[in-house]
């Protein structure tokens, strides 16, 4: 058996066979990769060649003004400093909404897992449901509460939605995660002395890294390219970016701008992407990851 | 070191009760071994002893003091556990350190109590690594050397050899008698190996279904069990359990045996027998009872020879194990491997009931007392 696999001939079949492999894994990704790079070369054009030009030409030269213009002087709706000021928007609602739904869901899972307690199953269930909850179900009661708490139209508002609706994934998340950890670890550092919160710290959360890289890239691309919540808990000022890329579409005087649109896309787009790139490996590492062995 | 007093400890999970009233009181540097098949409460006992179980009902005593509503933290006990439960992130030396550190002894303290440890278990050279770099007999002697640190009163060691090959296991097993020897600690220690239990253990709990059997030395135990499960529980291979009638042959009450021809066994205390004459008991021998024909045993008042069919030998090297059938039942016999004996051979057998026990075949209570 083995040596067949070892002294096998490549036959011409089987070099036809993986020639069409390779050719459907580069027609599909090329398939795939079409409108990011349609994307590219638009925002790269100039106005008149958008135009005149078909929607595959690459540009007569490169040029960034409609990427200048996107950030700084499109206008969406009726101010016109470009998307810039929601950019910051969304970093203000997404950095503390992760970081708190982070920190509740390891807390949660930790519990959940290691510190069971009567009804402890019942209560994952139930948060569990809230994964399955379709957002638009709860627009309504959510903006009532909102007003209720006084942090409606706010970027604090929309961390407080963020964090109610990311918690339930979150401790899903560490929940599995920490299933792994055998209940003895938990059991000797009780007799070492150790309380809920010391074992949590110096022993939980120094094996967490994987589960907690998941997590953050999970809730930053949900929250950073959430749209639903946006719309309809921001006010003018504290629209997150998605909700601005919307705005600057829709807003024309003349002609349709579609480089600055293109280029204002990709933007918002990025910190998303430039996430995937750095962390990409370590989520699927993360995904994977299985028992902790001590 | 300190005594310990389980006082009718009861623990029941809504109905069903795991542990039914324990009694178990040990003295200062005593080895006690709660032995038991899985399932019997030996652990829901030892968490209840560490605090980590609430129990139900009934007082636990360390030292005199009564812990039974203490967290475990405040016990004084260490415990080394089945998986070892060592911390993955922590060097060999912080996991020895860690219950120092939280208990706020001073880091010079610390530093001496670690090299103490370490030398005591042989693993200085092991202090910088992490659990993940040790080989399971290395990280045994870690999670040990994690509860020595803390010098308690009280150690409790939860089936701490398991996940050991055999050849580490029994090297480990030598090492923790040593040590215990050693240091003259107080340990409880749970198993289901009746070998670890014999070889270990000042005196040995064995329980079943939540009560304790017997509690008693090891050789007590062996030679002396208290109902049926114990006697089939110590011993490997396991007591034979013979049904036999009891006959009386001139006003005394005999075993009795039919094997290759029907003979009956004399008994060691034949008036505990009078009561049940014309009933079938079972007759609990070991193996290393019925041998070839010793000449110096010959003549002597508890011992008979018969012959018997050889269905199986399995030679062991230091003896041969016989298989035969006698009264409907397999019995293992324990030869000299020189005494010559083929499967199909009628071979005559010493049967030695000097420590022969007999138990009622349906309740598996002891009758011979």
């Amino acid at each position: 058996m083995k040596n067949n696999v070892v002294g096998r001939k490549t036959s011409g079949v089987d070099k036809a066979l993986r020639i069409a492999l390779y050719a459907t894994l580069i027609l599909v990704a090329g398939f795939y990769l079409m409108p990011l790079v349609v994307m590219l070369i638009t925002s790269m054009k100039d106005a008149e060649e958008v135009r005149n030009g078909t929607l595959l030409s690459l540009p007569s030269y490169i040029h960034f003004d409609s990427w200048e213009k996107a950030w700084s002087s499109a206008c969406t709706g009726s101010s016109c400093h470009g998307i810039s000021p929601y950019f910051m928007n969304s970093f203000k609602i997404v950095i503390p909404a992760v970081a708190i739904s982070t920190i509740l869901g390891a807390i949660n899972g930790y519990v959940i897992s290691l510190w069971r307690f009567r009804g402890s199953n019942l209560f994952f269930a139930a948060l569990l449901l809230g994964c399955f909850i379709p957002f638009q179900v709860v627009l309504l009661p959510m903006a009532r509460t909102l007003g209720w708490l006084g942090i409606a139209s706010s970027t604090t508002g929309l961390v407080f939605v963020h964090v109610v609706y990311g918690v339930a994934f979150t401790t899903l998340f560490f929940r599995n995660f920490y299933q792994s950890i055998p209940g003895e670890l938990i059991k000797a550092a009780r007799l070492d002395g150790a309380g809920f919160f010391t074992i949590f710290y110096r022993i939980i959360l120094p094996v967490s890294t994987p589960i907690i890289v998941v997590t953050v890239i999970w809730q930053f691309t949900q929250i950073w390219n959430d749209f639903l919540f946006g719309v309809a808990f921001s006010g003018f000022e504290s629209q997150p970016v998605t909700v601005a890329l919307n705005n600057l579409v829709n807003t024309s005087f003349g002609g349709k701008e579609y480089n600055v649109d293109m280029a204002a896309a990709v933007i918002a787009a990025l910190p998303t992407l430039i996430v995937y790139v750095f962390a990409g490996k370590y989520f699927v590492r993360g995904l994977t990851a299985g028992a902790v062995k001590g | 070191m300190a005594n310990l007093t389980i006082d009718n400890v009861k623990k029941s999970y809504g109905k069903t009760e795991i542990l039914k009233g324990i009694n178990i009181a040990i003295e200062a540097g005593e080895f006690l071994i709660l032995v038991g098949p899985s399932g019997c409460g030996k652990s829901t006992l030892m968490n209840s002893i560490a605090g980590l179980e609430d129990v139900t009902e009934g007082r636990i005593l360390i030292a005199d003091k009564d812990v039974t509503y203490t967290s475990p933290k405040d016990r004084d006990i260490a415990m080394v556990f089945q998986s070892y439960a060592l911390y993955p992130n922590m060097t060999v030396a912080q996991n020895i350190s860690f219950g120092l550190e939280m208990r706020k002894v001073p880091k010079e303290e610390r530093d001496v109590e670690i090299q103490r440890v370490a030398e005591l278990l042989q693993i200085s050279h092991l202090l910088d690594r992490k659990p993940a770099q040790l080989s399971g007999g290395q990280r045994q002697r870690v999670a040990m050397g994690r509860a020595l640190a803390r010098r308690p009163q009280l150690y409790l060691f939860d089936e701490p050899l398991s996940n050991l090959d055999a050849k580490l296991r029994v090297e480990m097993r030598t090492e923790i008698k040593k040590l215990h020897k050693k240091l003259g600690t107080t340990i409880v220690y749970v198993t289901h190996d009746q070998i670890e239990a014999m070889t270990l253990a000042d005196r040995i709990a064995v329980m079943k279904d939540g009560e304790v059997q017997q509690l008693g030395t090891p050789q007590e135990i062996y030679d002396n069990p208290a109902n049926l499960f114990v006697a089939g529980f110590m011993g490997s291979p396991a007591m034979n359990f013979i049904p036999s009638k009891i006959v009386e042959q001139n006003g005394v009450p005999m075993l009795e045996l039919s094997a290759n021809e029907t003979t009956a066994l004399p008994f060691p205390n034949p008036d505990s027998l009078k009561a049940h004459v014309g009933e079938t008991v079972l007759l609990g021998l070991r193996p290393e009872m019925i041998t070839e024909p010793q000449p110096h045993k010959e003549g002597q008042a508890f011992v008979v020879t018969t012959g018997i069919e050889v269905e199986v030998t399995e030679p062991m090297g230091a003896d041969t194990m016989i298989l035969t059938r006698i009264n409907d039942a397999e019995i293992n016999c324990r030869s000299n491997p020189a005494y010559p004996a083929k499967p199909g051979d009628i071979i005559n057998m010493m049967f030695d009931t000097s420590k022969a026990v007999v138990f009622d075949a349906k309740s598996g209570r002891r009758l011979d007392v």
